[in-house]
């Protein structure tokens, strides 16, 4: 039988519907699955006024069937199969006659049973339950509550309709009493409407001013904006978060397209989107790589005959680029070298200083990366961006469209004639934002972004901020996954850990703390970030782990060793080697001591043939695990299993002879040292492991 | 048409809701929801209606009279309904019918927007509302004020009556708006605009606002322990506005920034749990 359920809210965030709906649908299969309630074909659809499911549910449970054991076979029947006292006993209990008894057969042999069938309850039941509980379980970003609703949820619940085979199914959620009716466009048909059945729902919908597909509506949307753009041979510039956000925000999309004048568009394509972006939610319209005095924009309304939404979003436009324009005058006037001496006067962090001081730390440490990565061409200009980078907070720009901070000073940077080593660098130095945001283009710019975020990191945690669980007032851990995300992607080859000893050097004498605890507490924060990003790429977690625990000294180096495990995971040779490290390691573990080894006290074949295995595989693979190619190492590795394995079948570790046992232990070290170069493989879970 | 058309008109549509009309309070906030009408009223359990026009400065948005349509002061009308009604978006969009909009002709729309004010520990879950782009009213449900759980929920309306008149009469500048029939905003603000800009930005006496501020701090401190709370909190509002007008002489860095702000904060919160438990004793 077809289910609808409709949540109808006061306008929802688009993020909140998505995962609205997604854990709508999950949580009422968990519900159907836990009742036996067979389903087929759910369905979820969401506008920013309401969360949908639709379903093809079973009328009732399925039939519970349950054996109950009684006395064995034997001793309840005789050979002839009269029934003796044990089964007539038995069949009391239960309430069944002698003859409703089943033979089941168990592990133990034929025993007599009663076979009890509950009854399925109606879906319906099951759902007058469940569904209150499921809504008021679902959870948003931000919740929040309203009225005298002991309810906390996305924006206020309205109304909620629910029908199960073309009846309304009645409970409550919170105040609200569900219902039989939902209602159309809030402004443009604002009336009841009593649907039967999903394809009704959706007509009369649709007839009220709203399409309940987002699908529909995005394509909807595409498509006018095709056909308003069609005379001009243009296009949107594209911003998929934008028209997804749009796609939700509307419930009857209409596409306006509005002009600006062409004097605006002198300033810069990012100042420009930003402004119509931000605020008004418009779009660039673009001429291959031109921008043109047009924007696109989606109202929620079935047309706009009299054009004053065009003509509105207009005036409002204007008036904002008008000012954007006033700014970027204003703040031409002004040299960056100029407003970067003002930066004393910023305080970046109280104990940390202003961002005057900032800057002198970021040159020094950008001329440390730029000496290390071999760019030593770079210095000057690396220096001169990082000199220049945090001028543009100074600037009225910044302080009006505070997300362009870092483009805005790149593109005054570029006004003023630096050369693209330089304003590049500074217009990418934020980036990456998310893990999902570009990392900078420009090389410069990806050691400005590193130097830049480390010195944030290096600085609160050398200071004795704490980060933990939602609190990370400085946004250290998305700096932290920003400057993993560059090296990994730029391929950086670079000793973390040396950068981390420089960064702390920088800033001298400003931190209190004992400066190797702060380096400890650093590179512990960025194992658990690269962790982090490792697992959420969908690697297993033991050989992350194992990947991690070495050190991230070389966080691109770490990233191959990961690469490295997870190519070979499925090879034959993977787990037995894992098990003879484990075992190799199992045996050093209480012996503290290291040993050296003196190749004249193998007396063992055994334990010679192992030394000089392992000597030829150390010489083979130092330059591999130098060049990164921890696959080609590993695969080496797996050579020296079978020389261990006889190893340890033939020879006597822990030999009476101290000597014979030192110098056992030794080449055992030697050996584990080697693995741990290229994973702790102790951290891996072996399936078949004891 | 006029602003003073415009108040009048809302003025009678929120008491035809059961709205007390408050008058404007009489110190310096940066918005309607910083005065005792909204800030101790929806702290307690009882239910509370008022509707007020509240200047409101913001000296860092001055532009010396030559910005159309930024102002270091503007006019807020200001609607704090407890608890919120649950057809209050309707009530909302009947307020701007009410004005003589017709909806049916423009693309309205309730636009992700939550507010916050860190100075009162006050947050709030709701929109920006957009009436063709042009951003008109703030509604939020607060849910928290002076760092306590408000319940029950007050929803709040604040109209931005410049940008809605401008709406309105289809103007580009504000200063071009009719006040009455024969005074414009020009004429009342103009001058006052262009002082206080300059009083904002370049004369106000840095050292003599620290020092105040510190001791409306210290004074605001004495008033809460003497469980004299509505002069407390007037003295509060005091240092929100010495804190704007040193924020717009450019003399707060980012730190000092955090750290006068938590000042103050502390003080609301403290007045905020003395305010309440008042409430639960008696």
């Amino acid at each position: 039988m077809e289910f609808i359920l409709e949540i109808n809210t006061e306008e929802m965030p688009s993020s909140h519907i998505k995962s609205g709906l997604s854990q709508l649908e999950d949580k009422l299969k968990e519900a159907l699955r836990s009742s036996s309630i067979s389903f087929s074909r759910i369905n979820s659809y969401g506008t920013c006024r309401r969360l949908v499911v639709v379903g093809n549910f079973a009328p009732e449970q399925k039939d519970r069937v349950e054996d109950i054991i009684g006395p064995p076979k034997i001793a309840a029947f005789d050979e002839d199969g009269i029934p003796k006292a044990a089964a007539v006993g038995f069949a009391n209990k239960h309430g069944l006659s002698v003859e409703k008894l089943v033979v089941l057969k168990t592990e133990r042999g034929e025993y007599v049973g009663a076979r009890k069938i509950t009854k399925g309850v109606p879906t319906e039941d099951i759902l007058k339950e469940s569904l209150p509980k499921i809504i008021a379980s679902l959870s948003f970003p931000k919740m929040m509550r309203w009225g005298e609703n002991p309810l906390r949820f996305s924006r206020p619940i309205q109304n909620v309709l629910c029908i199960f085979g073309e009846n309304p199914i009645s409970f409550r959620v919170g105040e609200v009493a569900s219902s039989d009716f939902t209602t159309g466009h809030k402004i443009f048909s604002p009336k009841k409407i009593r649907p039967k059945n999903f394809s009704e729902y959706r007509k009369a919908l649709a007839e009220h001013h709203v399409v309940v597909e987002q699908d529909k509506r995005k394509h909807m949307i595409l498509k006018q904006i095709e056909k308003k753009l069609l005379s001009l041979g243009a296009q949107i510039y594209p911003d998929e978060e934008l028209l997804d956000k749009l796609s939700f925000d509307v419930e009857s999309p209409h596409v306006i397209l509005g002009q600006f004048p062409e004097e605006y568009l002198k300033l810069p394509l990012e100042v420009l989107s930003t402004a119509m972006k931000e605020g008004q939610n418009l779009f660039s319209v673009v001429k291959g790589k031109k921008q043109l005095p047009y924007f696109i924009g989606v109202a929620d309304v079935p047309k706009d005959s009299k054009t004053l939404i065009q003509t509105g979003n207009q005036r409002v436009l204007k008036a904002r680029l008008e000012d954007a324009k006033f700014f970027w005058a204003q703040d031409l006037k002004i040299k960056l070298l100029k407003r970067a001496e003002e930066l004393d006067r910023v305080i970046y962090q109280e104990k940390l200083g202003s961002y005057e001081d900032k800057t002198q730390r970021l040159k020094k440490i950008v001329v440390y990366l730029a000496h290390k990565l071999e760019a030593k061409g770079e210095k000057k200009s690396v220096a001169e961006a990082a000199e220049l980078c945090k001028a543009d907070l100074l600037t009225e720009m910044v302080r009006e469209f505070p997300t362009l901070q870092g483009q805005v000073g790149g593109l005054y940077a570029r006004e003023e004639g630096y050369l693209a080593n330089v304003w590049k660098a500074i217009y990418e130095h934020y980036q990456p934002l998310s893990m999902d945001d570009a990392v900078p283009s420009s090389f410069n710019g990806a050691i400005l972004s590193i130097g830049d975020k480390l010195d944030s990191i290096v600085g609160a945690i050398g200071i004795g901020m704490e980060v933990s669980g939602s609190k990370d007032p400085f946004g250290l851990r998305r700096n932290a996954q920003g400057i993993c995300k560059i090296i990994l992607e730029k391929k950086i080859d670079l000793a973390f850990s040396r950068l981390v000893d420089k960064v702390i050097a920088v800033y001298g004498e400003v931190f209190e703390k004992d400066k190797e605890d702060i380096k400890k507490r650093c590179l512990e924060f960025f194992r658990g970030r690269l962790q982090h990003i490792f697992e959420s790429q969908g690697f297993r977690y033991d050989l992350v782990n194992a990947a991690i625990s070495p050190g991230i000294d070389n966080i691109y180096y770490t990233y191959l060793r990961l690469k490295a495990l997870d190519s070979l995971k499925e090879s034959a040779h993977f787990e037995p080697m894992i098990l003879i490290a484990k075992r190799v390691n199992n045996i050093l573990r209480n012996q503290p001591q290291i040993y050296k080894i003196n190749s004249e006290l193998f007396f063992e074949k055994e334990e010679r043939e192992l030394y000089t295995t392992f000597t030829i595989i150390r010489d083979n693979t130092i330059n591999m695990i130098a060049e990164g190619d921890f696959t080609k190492a590993q695969r080496m590795l797996f050579r020296i299993r079978s020389s261990i394995n006889t190893f340890f079948d033939h020879v006597m570790v822990m030999a009476d002879d101290k000597r014979l046992k030192r110098n056992r232990l030794a080449l055992l070290q030697a050996i584990s040292k080697l693995l741990n170069e290229i994973a702790d493989y102790s951290q891996i879970v072996v399936s078949d492991q004891s | 048409m006029s602003i003073q058309n415009l108040i009048m008109n809302l003025q009678k549509f929120w008491a035809a809701q059961g709205c007390y009309l408050a008058q404007s309070y009489d110190l310096e906030v940066g918005a309607g929801t910083m005065t005792p009408d909204t800030f101790f009223r929806v702290l307690d359990k009882r239910p509370w209606k008022v509707a007020y026009v509240q200047p409101s400065r913001r000296p860092t948005d001055g532009r010396f009279g030559l910005n159309p349509h930024r102002v270091q002061k503007h006019f807020q009308y200001q609607v704090i309904m407890k608890p919120s009604p649950s057809n209050i978006q309707d009530l909302y969009l009947k307020s701007l019918t009410s004005l003589g909009i017709s909806l049916h002709d423009h693309d309205l729309r309730f636009d992700e927007d939550n507010w916050e004010s860190p100075t009162i520990g006050a947050w709030g879950v709701g929109w920006q509302v957009l009436l063709d782009g042009l951003e008109i009213t703030q509604f939020t449900y607060f849910q928290q004020a002076g760092g306590i759980d408000t319940f029950p929920v007050p929803v709040e309306i604040t109209y931005g009556l410049e940008r809605l008149e401008m709406f309105l009469e289809g103007k580009d500048n504000l200063y071009d708006l009719n006040w009455s029939d024969d005074v414009t905003y020009r004429d009342l603000r103009f001058v006052e605009e262009s002082e206080f800009s300059e009083y904002n930005f370049n004369q106000a006496d840095v050292k003599l606002l620290k020092k105040s501020f510190d001791m409306n701090i210290r004074e605001g401190q004495k008033m809460i322990d003497k469980d004299l709370l509505l002069p407390a909190y007037d003295i509060c509002l005091k240092c929100s506005h010495l804190f704007n007008l040193l924020d717009s002489r450019g003399a707060i860095s980012v730190t000092e920034r955090v750290k006068m702000i938590s000042q103050i904060r502390i003080l609301v919160n403290q007045i905020a749990e003395q305010y309440t438990s008042r409430e639960e004793t008696a």
